[in-house]
């Protein structure tokens, strides 16, 4: 993967020697959405390719029987018969977020991997929230969810609630506990924990027992972990009878005050995945254990079984993602909020500028292996497409005063908007008597491979089709003595001698903010207590963030809106932050165009 | 920290207590933590509000569950506005615990924009805050705090304070969808009334050997009805016909029946006429000296039950009680015999009670008693120690309290004899029979009867008119009214007449419980058999319309119950909405009457119903029918359920006021 992703960042953003940049035509670009796609994926099969059809060793819809390991009971077939009749043989997936937290680059691959594969197969995939425990839900989260599965360019078949069931899944539990499937238990939380808990002595109770005392559970009769309803099976872990419905005295987000016992997610999760006619319920490996209470409770009730099938988790490195360890990012001031562009939650992705075709590339090139894929931030990083502009002036920008000012007609230069690609559009450029530069393109001293402006050594200056040479350097009175402004002589390039390099400039500028990002965390694996001995927190990146406050920008991109992206020349791609405001633009750099900013 | 236990309880009463006893155990918990009384200890504060939240929760479930368990255990239909009264009776407790007896106000609204009922008790209680406790507090501020303190419940959608104090109130659709849906599946169930009372009902009450008139008309109609319901409502009624068998004009009657048939006690007597028999034994009372004072041996000898003379009593009360059957049987009246012959053998000792009490005075021969707030006392007997109508109505309470132990006493007897009533009630609680605080006892007394003219009912000959020839009369004009509607014509011969019985006596008694019995009423054959307006006659015809409907959809009852049960039903129209709320009144209606008496409020509802169903059915269709070949597109279930649901109330209705509704007419 590693080497595709190579090639695919040189394919993307072309070499980025200097050399190269002398070369090329200094252009300002846009790229139309879908390009990604298109451009990224030549390397790479595409999401789809890899989703369609048998290129998975997937069942056919109705043929749930043929997967490995299902379960098939006298009624399995006609079950089948009926779910055929339901859903005319169509793919369908759901996408079973809890509503308890912000969507990161890992759900990013389930929305892909579900989404894409009812796509690719003519299906139809749900946006199901999971939201059965009622303590951790929020309806930020239910909004926040859907904006960012419609942002990344899918549109769910139906969105559901698993709180849409809660009376057919009360209604079945106690269908399985007359069935003797299921018992109310009274063990305690911690007696039940760890390894080897002694089994429930309420296991054998008599059915008409359970059905009364869970009733009683659902009058309010029993406090908190007072009691429980746990269904009758070993899990492939060993694991005894797990919980199918707790007491919780808390409101529910859309049910209100309705129940005071909630299913758990073993309880629910088959059940919802049956109730919607789900033909491949897709998840992680973590859940591979409890595959088989997947199946025994759909075939404990006699309704369609779906089929479950795993694959692989993906990590990132040098990032944390668990919504309890963000909360204490953003509780210690380490990041702004949730969506504070160094995270990888997808806004957080999308305020720093990624467009969602990248994250869907990154998604497909991890592809639908089984194999838990573990990621660098950079792969995801090199998926950008944006696009291209004119020039801005990096941290502490110098002053260059030229004379004599060019001629009246040149005072505003055209800057093609893709260079490489001139016949789709120009935008104009003020050209000025005074002209900023970066400060690294100048030196007082020229030493070996330096080739940009020096005393002595003039520089051309981008598309303007000018080359200048210092005539004086101004410097700060006083010891020390930091350069403020340069003196410069502007020659047309047609006449003069060929300068050995070209660098960006800016003339009659935007002041706007910039902020440059680097990791968030200093080891791969910050929560790796041998990585990490002092836990996440004590390893953040002191330099994940810089701030540039008055950087100089080409006042060509004052329209631009939120999220819009730009190329600026040499120094990265740039995606407008939304907390600009009139006269105050800010921008997220996305990436860098060099692998090694330094190196300049 | 805070512990509290849960209840492992069987089911039914078990259940409940343990619901309760969490209640105040809860409610002591967040008591405490109220008070932070257990702050010192307490590891966070955080950590002892979500404690609090969480018990509040609970405690609100547990009150949900209780009312749950309630409302299961008697099937009962839920009294919409007496749960709303208890909500907003809890909700003010809350905000004003200080105040005691509280105006309680709920009512239905007027017009949908003001919600569903409105509460308006925030008025009352700025008066009483101003009176009692020198407060001025406006009744909107009253209002909002009464709302903030609404507890958890299963009925109200929202509230709105409206106008200078009133709260309005939104039902839940799903409530009332559910209430429908269970009326449906239960069919009409009574409100809950708890323990199983016992009412005697004392009405029609005619006397032996004269002919029932309109006047028994009234009684015997009104207590009819009050029977069915208080019956329907689960009490245990006894339903007696205090008739007047006994007293002087036995004597003379049983004089000439010896003289007319001698050979009474072998050969059955054939008096055809009774009521001429009686008015010539009454001329020759009144003319002939000896026959007067023969008729006088004879009330002596039938007092001290000489076998023959008792023979000759029961030879005339058998031809009245005949008489009176018919008239019975026409308009489908039960009742029990227990005439004042029943209570002779007790005077005696209830004049000795009396006296022993020392309440009684004896007044030029006459011992009276003297009962505080009367100016009239009664008279327990007569100077030649004979008894009257006082002292038979006293042993009647008497019995009626002490022997039959009712719990509720109704006297369905005419204005007229308010007074003498009222005594006689008063005489039985100053005696100590009853403690009106317990027992209830109550004369529902209802106004005359007149005539077209405004004037008492009479023939045109100044006759009273006699009850058989009035019934006979309401047939005839039935069957011409059905005639002019050429029903004749559509119904068989069978139908015909079951429509004609049906009209002429549901009319009959629906004119009549459809005025407020306190007042005189007009007794016109020609309004009563309107089609038009708050009739039988109206009524019997919506209610045969709605019942066709299904009929005419081939929907039949087994579908409709199926329905019943699957069918969630919709009120998403608002005539379905009004409709659906209009239903779920009836048990607060009912309950309305059982305190106040007045049936008339129930005609007045199945009015209300029809005319609300007309508006349903005018403006949401039930059956869509593709106009050119009538055939049937699609039916829509939830609005015949609706449909059925106006019927089954209906037809209950009817049932409580005695009116038997037919198939087709």
């Amino acid at each position: 993967i590693k080497n595709e992703v190579d090639l695919q960042v040189l394919h993307l953003l072309g070499p980025k020697t200097e050399a190269d940049l002398e070369k090329k035509p200094k252009v300002r670009r846009r790229l139309g959405t879908g390009v990604g796609g298109g451009e990224v994926g030549t390397e790479t099969r595409s999401l789809m390719e890899q989703l369609r059809g048998e290129a998975l060793k997937f069942h056919k819809p109705g043929e749930n029987y043929k997967t490995e390991g299902y379960v098939v009971t006298p009624n399995t077939m006609a079950l089948l018969k009926h779910h055929l009749t339901v859903t005319g043989g169509q793919v369908r997936t759901r996408f079973p977020p809890e509503p308890n937290g912000i969507l990161h680059i890992g759900h990013a691959k389930a929305i892909n991997f579900n989404f894409g594969y009812a796509k690719a197969n003519g299906g139809v995939c749900f946006l199901r929230y999971d939201d059965t425990n009622p303590e951790k839900e929020e309806e930020k989260y239910f909004t926040a969810i859907r904006e960012m599965v419609e942002w990344l360019g899918y549109q769910p078949y139906a969105v559901t609630h698993a709180s849409d069931y809660f009376d057919q899944l009360y209604t079945w539990a106690l269908e399985l506990i007359r069935r003797g499937q299921a018992y109310v238990c009274h063990q305690k939380v911690e007696e039940i924990k760890g390894h080897n808990p002694p089994p429930s002595p309420w296991r054998d109770r008599p059915v008409e027992e359970s059905l009364l005392l869970f009733e009683d559970m659902r009058k309010g009769k029993f406090g908190e972990g007072e009691a429980t309803l746990r269904m009758k099976l070993v899990m492939e872990d060993g694991k005894m009878d797990p919980v199918a419905y707790r007491v919780k005295f808390t409101p529910h987000h859309r049910t209100g005050d309705k129940w005071c016992i909630y299913p758990t997610y073993d309880y629910t999760h088959c059940l919802c995945d049956s109730i919607e006619h789900i033909t491949h319920s897709l998840c992680t490996k973590e859940f591979q254990a409890r595959r088989s209470s997947y199946f025994w409770l759909c075939n404990a009730l006699d309704v369609y079984c779906p089929v479950q099938w795993e694959y692989g988790r993906l990590n990132l490195l040098y990032t944390v993602v668990s919504k309890r360890k963000i909360i204490q990012l953003v509780e210690t001031g380490a990041v702004r909020d949730w969506d504070d562009p160094r995270l990888f939650t997808l806004t957080a992705l999308r305020r720093r500028g990624f467009p969602p075709e990248a994250i869907n590339n990154f998604c497909a090139r991890v592809g639908v292996t089984v194999a838990q894929a573990t990621m660098e931030p950079h792969l995801l990083e090199a998926c950008a497409a944006p696009r291209f502009l004119g020039s801005v002036l990096g941290p502490s920008p110098q002053k260059g005063q030229h004379s004599p000012p060019p001629s009246p007609q040149a005072l505003e230069v055209l800057v093609p908007n893709f260079p490489a690609d001139e016949s789709r559009g120009f935008h104009k450029v003020p050209f000025q008597s005074t002209v900023y530069i970066e400060e690294t393109d100048f030196r007082e001293e020229v030493d070996k491979g330096y080739k940009r402006l020096a005393p002595g050594q003039p520089v051309g200056l981008r598309h303007a089709g000018y080359v200048i040479a210092i005539q004086n350097v101004i410097k700060v009175r006083g010891s020390g003595g930091h350069v403020i402004e340069l003196e410069v002589t502007c020659t047309k390039s047609d006449v003069a001698e060929k300068p050995k390099a070209f660098i960006h400039w800016v003339s009659e500028p935007l002041v706007c903010e910039v902020r440059l990002y680097e990791r968030l965390f200093l080891h791969k694996n910050p929560e790796d207590p041998s990585e990490v001995p002092g836990g996440f927190l004590s390893d953040l990146n002191p330099d994940s963030l810089r701030v540039v406050r008055s950087a100089l920008v080409d006042s060509s991109v004052l329209s631009a809106r939120p999220f819009d992206k730009f190329q600026f020349e040499r120094l990265g791609y740039f995606s407008v932050d939304p907390d600009s405001e009139e006269g105050k633009m800010v921008f997220n750099r996305t990436v860098t165009l060099k692998e090694d900013p330094g190196k300049a | 920290m805070l512990y509290f236990f849960a209840f492992l309880c069987p089911v039914g009463v078990g259940a409940q207590w343990g619901c309760e006893n969490e209640i105040k155990l809860l409610t002591a918990e967040i008591e405490r933590l109220k008070n932070f009384g257990c702050l010192g200890v307490s590891p966070s504060l955080e950590g002892l509000r979500d404690e609090n939240a969480k018990l509040k929760y609970r405690l609100n479930f547990l009150q949900k569950s209780l009312q749950e368990e309630r409302s299961k255990t008697a099937k009962s239909m839920i009294n919409i506005n007496s749960c709303l009264q208890e909500i907003f009776g809890a909700a003010i407790q809350a905000a004003y615990p200080d105040l005691e007896n509280p105006p309680l106000v709920v009512t239905p609204s007027q017009q949908p924009k003001f919600g569903d009922y409105q509460c308006n008790s925030a008025m009352g209680i700025t008066q009483i805050l101003l009176k009692t406790k020198e407060q001025k507090v406006s009744p909107r501020e009253i209002a909002e705090k009464i709302s903030k303190n609404i507890p958890a419940n299963e009925c109200i959608e929202k509230i709105e304070i409206a106008g200078p104090g009133f709260i309005n109130i939104h039902l839940r659709k799903d409530f009332v969808s559910k209430q429908l849906s269970s009326l449906l599946m239960n069919g009409v169930q009574p409100p809950a009334v708890g323990k199983r009372k016992k009412v005697v009902v004392d009405f029609s009450s005619p006397n032996i050997a004269k002919e029932m008139h309109v006047g028994h008309l009234r009684s015997t109609i009104i207590g009819e009805s009050m029977c069915r319901l208080f019956e329907f409502a689960g009490y245990d009624v006894l339903r007696l016909n205090h008739l007047g068998d006994w007293g002087t004009q036995f004597g003379m009657l049983i004089a000439h029946l010896q003289d007319k048939f001698p050979d009474y006690l072998t050969v059955s007597p054939p008096i055809g006429d009774l009521q001429a028999f009686y008015k010539e034994s009454k001329r020759r009372f009144d003319t002939e000296e000896e026959f007067k004072k023969r008729a006088y041996q004879c009330v002596v000898l039938l007092q001290s039950k000489n076998p023959d003379f008792i023979k000759a009593w029961e030879l005339i009360c058998d031809v009245s009680r005949k008489e009176f059957q018919k008239i019975y049987n026409c308009l489908d009246i039960t009742l029990i015999e227990r005439g004042e012959s029943f209570y002779h053998e007790m005077m005696k000792d209830i004049v000795k009670e009396f006296e022993d009490k020392g309440f009684v005075q004896v007044d030029d021969g006459r011992k009276i008693v003297f009962v505080p707030g009367f100016p009239v006392p009664l008279t327990i007997m007569k100077s030649d120690g004979g008894y009257t109508y006082d002292t038979s109505d006293l042993a009647a309470l008497k019995h009626r309290l002490c022997e039959e132990k009712a719990d509720i006493l109704i006297y369905v007897v005419d204005s007229g004899q308010s007074v003498h009533l009222q005594t006689v009630f008063a005489a039985g609680q100053m005696i100590g029979w009853y403690d009106p605080k317990v027992t209830r006892v109550a004369h529902a007394a209802f106004g005359v009867v007149l005539g077209e003219d405004k004037k008492k009912f009479k023939t045109r000959s100044g006759d009273t008119v006699r009850l058989i020839d009035l019934l006979e009369e309401g047939l005839k004009r039935a069957m011409d009214k059905l005639r002019d509607k050429e029903r004749d014509k559509v119904l068989t011969a069978e139908e015909l007449k079951a429509a004609q019985t049906s009209v002429a006596f549901g009319c009959i008694k629906y004119a009549d419980l459809s005025h407020n019995r306190l007042n005189d009423y007009v007794f016109s054959f020609d309004k009563m058999l309107d089609d038009r307006g708050n009739t039988a006659a109206y009524l019997l015809y919506a209610f045969t319309r709605i019942r066709a409907i299904a009929r005419l959809a081939n929907i039949d009852e087994q579908m409709l119950r199926k329905a019943a049960r699957e069918e969630v039903l919709i009120l998403d129209h608002e005539k379905e909405w009004k409709l659906g709320k209009c239903i779920l009144r009836f048990p607060e209606i009912l309950q309305k009457i059982l305190d106040d008496l007045l049936l008339h409020t129930l005609c007045d509802y199945l009015y209300e119903l029809a005319t609300t169903f007309t508006e349903f059915y005018d403006n949401c269709y039930c059956v869509e029918k593709d106009r050119q070949s009538g055939q049937i597109v699609k039916v829509n279930m939830w609005r015949l359920l609706l449909c059925e649901a106006t019927a089954t109330v209906m037809a209950k209705g009817f049932d409580i006021l005695g009116i038997k509704p037919v198939q087709r007419m």
